[in-house]
Formats: structure tokens, sequence, C-alpha cells
């Protein structure tokens, strides 16, 4: 039993690459209500299940957003213990009516973990349109991806529950697509050096909050915890006495030859 | 075996389980210093309030694995190992009558969502430290110590039996919005031809508090 632990430790060592005690990893599902933002009327949920090899399993069901758009998305926050948080309306600090990106960092901070379709999962890959899940022409959005232990950050299975799952695009005019008319030119890609993106492609659309937790794998049936050895059920004594005793019989013989150990009765 | 019936002796003339050497004290001394850490034991989001709307309930401590399980009305202090899963997809199970395992497949104690230990009714001879497990009443203190020096302390909420057959996996390892607690053992009839019990009895408990 030890020695699982010290296997664990180490495999967490190698493949994340931290082995501070009280981080040993439990396999769990972290279940995320994705609420709406900027007025974008989408819902979903996204549920974050650290797998027992280090692994990260993403699965992302959205609905009501942008359809046949691709739509950005990210786990936002730190492993620093910084408690980030979906924002409110003040963070809409230049007052035009929507929380931009760069206006959401301060609240639930940046962006940790790019959750690409393929490829790249860092920061860089933020805004890699061309791998990011696209909704479908109802504007439902899918997304399953396991992400190996080793292309994650340090501590993100440890801090599950402290990141944010941020998805992008909102459609600001009603006109069914993402178009500079809306809202002009992304600010933040602009200043990624990506000229022509529209606004609203960047613009936050749901923001998720942690609403649970469960077991990451669920065992099958019941538990056998319990081996009957000190049942002395009235009822069924008599069916099973001759097997009782046959039992006990070869357990005194067993014990005063091995230790010359006599049974007190 | 022979430990095991020195033990049924014990059982039958300390009235008490095979862990009559521990203390009984509501306050656990085992620590396990290869583990201890000096500044991990003031993590930031301990018993943080639900700010900004949280959707889930009560505190909740950062994630750490279980040392030590303590029932003060069961007398029971015993350390916790690690469990996971048998190779036919069942959870495994401790190897002996005293030990409770922690199923490292689940959250673990005291953080958000269910963590589950298990531990044998009886087992090899002896009555197990989960023996009397349905004696808890509602409200009674179950704490557990974690490697992170934390003790976190829950009631009980509920002592439920259930037929293997038709074990609850979604009311006992499924999503909920607050660190809770499930206590598996064995319960029911004892099935001598399949050779195991009937029943499982969980005890499902909710994190109290955390210190
Ligand atoms: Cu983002």
């Amino acid at each position: 039993m030890k020695f699982r632990v010290f296997v664990a430790l180490v495999t967490g060592a190698v493949l994340v690459g931290l082995a501070a005690p009280g981080t040993a990893m439990a396999a769990e599902s972290v279940h995320v209500s994705l609420t709406e933002f900027n007025n974008s009327g989408a819902r979903g949920t996204a549920v974050l299940t650290a797998l027992d090899n280090g692994d990260l399993r993403v699965s992302i069901r959205s609905s009501r957003l942008v359809p046949d758009a691709p739509h950005a998305q990210h786990l936002h926050g730190s492993v620093e213990g910084m408690d980030f948080h979906c924002p409110v309306a003040a963070a809409d600090t230049d007052g035009d009516g929507y929380i931009s990106t760069e206006e959401g960092v301060p609240d639930y901070g940046d962006i940790f973990v790019s959750l690409t379709t393929a490829g790249d999962i860092s920061r860089a890959s933020g805004l890699a349109v061309d791998r990011m899940p696209v909704a479908d022409q109802s504007g439902t959005l899918t997304y399953d991806r396991t992400i190996p232990a080793a292309e994650l950050p340090a501590g993100t299975v440890a801090h599950l529950k402290d990141l944010h799952v941020v998805q992008h695009g909102i459609d600001a005019n009603g006109n069914g697509k993402y178009d500079l008319s809306a809202l002009g030119e992304s600010t933040i890609a602009a200043a990624a050096g990506l000229a022509g993106i529209p606004q609203e492609a960047t613009h936050p659309a749901l923001c998720g909050m942690v609403a649970g937790a469960s077991a990451g794998s669920v065992p099958v049936g019941g538990v056998a915890t319990g081996d009957g050895s000190t049942r002395t059920d009235p009822g069924r004594l008599v069916t099973t006495l001759p097997a009782a005793m046959l039992i006990l019989l070869l357990a005194t013989l067993l014990i005063t030859r091995r230790r010359k150990f006599v049974l007190p009765r | 075996m022979i430990r095991g019936l020195v033990a049924v002796v014990l059982l039958f003339t300390v009235a008490a389980c095979a862990n009559s050497g521990a203390p009984s004290s509501a306050t656990p001394s085992f620590a396990t210093p290869s583990f201890t850490t000096p500044s991990s034991a003031t993590p930031s989001s301990v018993a943080a309030p639900s700010a900004s709307g949280a959707l889930t309930r009560g505190v909740l401590l950062p994630a750490s694995p279980p040392t030590r399980l303590t029932i003060p009305a069961l007398d029971v202090s015993v350390p916790v190992t690690d469990l996971g899963l048998a190779p036919d997809g069942t959870m495994e199970v401790p190897g002996d009558a005293r030990t409770v395992g922690w199923f490292t497949g689940a959250p673990t104690p005291g953080s958000l969502g269910p963590a589950i230990l298990a531990g044998h009714v009886d087992y090899g001879g002896s009555a197990g430290t989960f023996a009397r497990l349905t004696d808890l009443d509602q409200g009674d203190p179950i704490r557990v110590t974690r490697t992170d020096g934390l003790v976190a302390t829950f009631a009980v909420t509920k002592v439920a039996r259930f037929p293997k057959a038709r074990f609850p996996t979604g009311e006992v390892y499924g999503p909920i919005d607050h660190a809770g607690l499930r206590l598996i053992t064995c319960g029911g009839a004892f099935d001598r031809d399949a050779g195991h019990y009937v029943d499982n009895v969980v005890v499902f408990a909710t994190l109290q508090s955390g210190e």
C-alpha cells in the first residue's frame, strides 16, 4: 500500500512536475455549470475529470451559441491559490455594456489552458479559432477531449475546482454571425497582432461555476466489505453447522500444529 | 489467521474492536511525519465564503488525502489506506479487519464531492472497524485527519442499507454540491453459498468544519 502511494507520487512528479504532499491525485469529476454572459442567451455544462493516470478529460455541452461559428474556449485562472470567480456587471470598466475578455481577466484570471480540439493547449493557442470547436447549425456545441498529463501545466489536476471554463463568441447584433459592424474589432486579438477579427468572436459567452463533484471512476456494484466470519445467524447455522464445525476443526488443527496454541473453549 | 482468532477472544473479553489498544480520544494523535508540510496547512480556499453566488454549499477544503478516521460514537480511531478498483471493476477492500480504505477514484475527504471510505463489518474471524456502523445516528460526528494536517469534521445525515444487487451508484458516487462523506460496509443476511453479505450499509455525512 505504501508502494502504491510512492508510485502515485513518483508518477505525479514525473508527469505533472509536482510531488507536493497533500496534492496526491484523486480521480474525480468536477461538474461545472456554464452560465450566460454578455446576454448571450447560451447555457451549458462541463465535466472535468481527473483520471487516475493524471490525464484530464474535458466534456462540454453548450447550447444557444452562435451557430456555425467557432467558439474559443479556455480554462481560466491559476493554481497559485487565487480566488477567481465569474465576472459581474461591474467588470465592464469601459461601460460599453459588454464585458470583454480583457475586462473579465481580473475576475476569472488569465488563460491557463486553451481547450483546443487538437494540438497545443497552451495560452499561446488562446485565439487559434481553426482549432476551436464549432457550434452546429442550431448553436449546440459538443466538446470531448482527454488531455495527456504530460501536456497539462503543473497543478492543473490538483486545482481543477479553482479553474473556470470560459467560452467565447456572441452575436451582439443578432445577425447570426460574428461581424465587425456589431462591436468593431477584437481588442484582445488586435493586441496579439491579429487584425480584422470581430469583437463578437472574442467576447465571453459563457462562464463556468463549479456546481459539484463526483467520483471520477465509479466502481461496479456493491462493495465486498465483509466475509461473514463473525456471523452466527441461528436460522442459517442449522444448515451450515457441519461446514462451520469442519472449518473450526481445521483451524484448530492448523493452529495447534503451527504454534501449539489451543483455543480457549 | 492466528491474529484473527486472538482478536475474536479480545473482542469477547475486552468488548472492543481490534483497535482496543488505541485511545478512543476525539483528537487523534496519529501523525504521518513523512507527509507533514509546514506551509500548505493554511490554504487560501479553506472555508471560503460562497462569494459571487457560488453554486456549492458549505465549507470546502482543498484536496488532501486522508490518513486517519475517528468516530467517537463507535470508539473508532484507525489508519486509512488507499483503495483502487479491482480488475473486475469493483472497489478494492482493505486486507484486514481494522484498516479503513479511502477510494482514490473519488474526492478527498473535506473537498467538494463524495469522499468514499470502506471498511469491513467482519473479516478473517474478527469484527471489523465498521461492525457497528448501523449504530450511528443523525448528527454523530465523524472526523477525518488529512495529510495536510487539517481535520475534517462531518456530521451523519443518513444511515441506509441497500441490496448489493441494486446498489445506488448515483446516490453514493454521483455529483453533490457540498463536501460529503460515505462510509461503506456490509450488512443484512450473509449468503453462505455466494460467500458474501447481501446488502451494503452506507452512512452519508456532510462536512461541518475543517481545521
Ligand atoms: Cu477564455
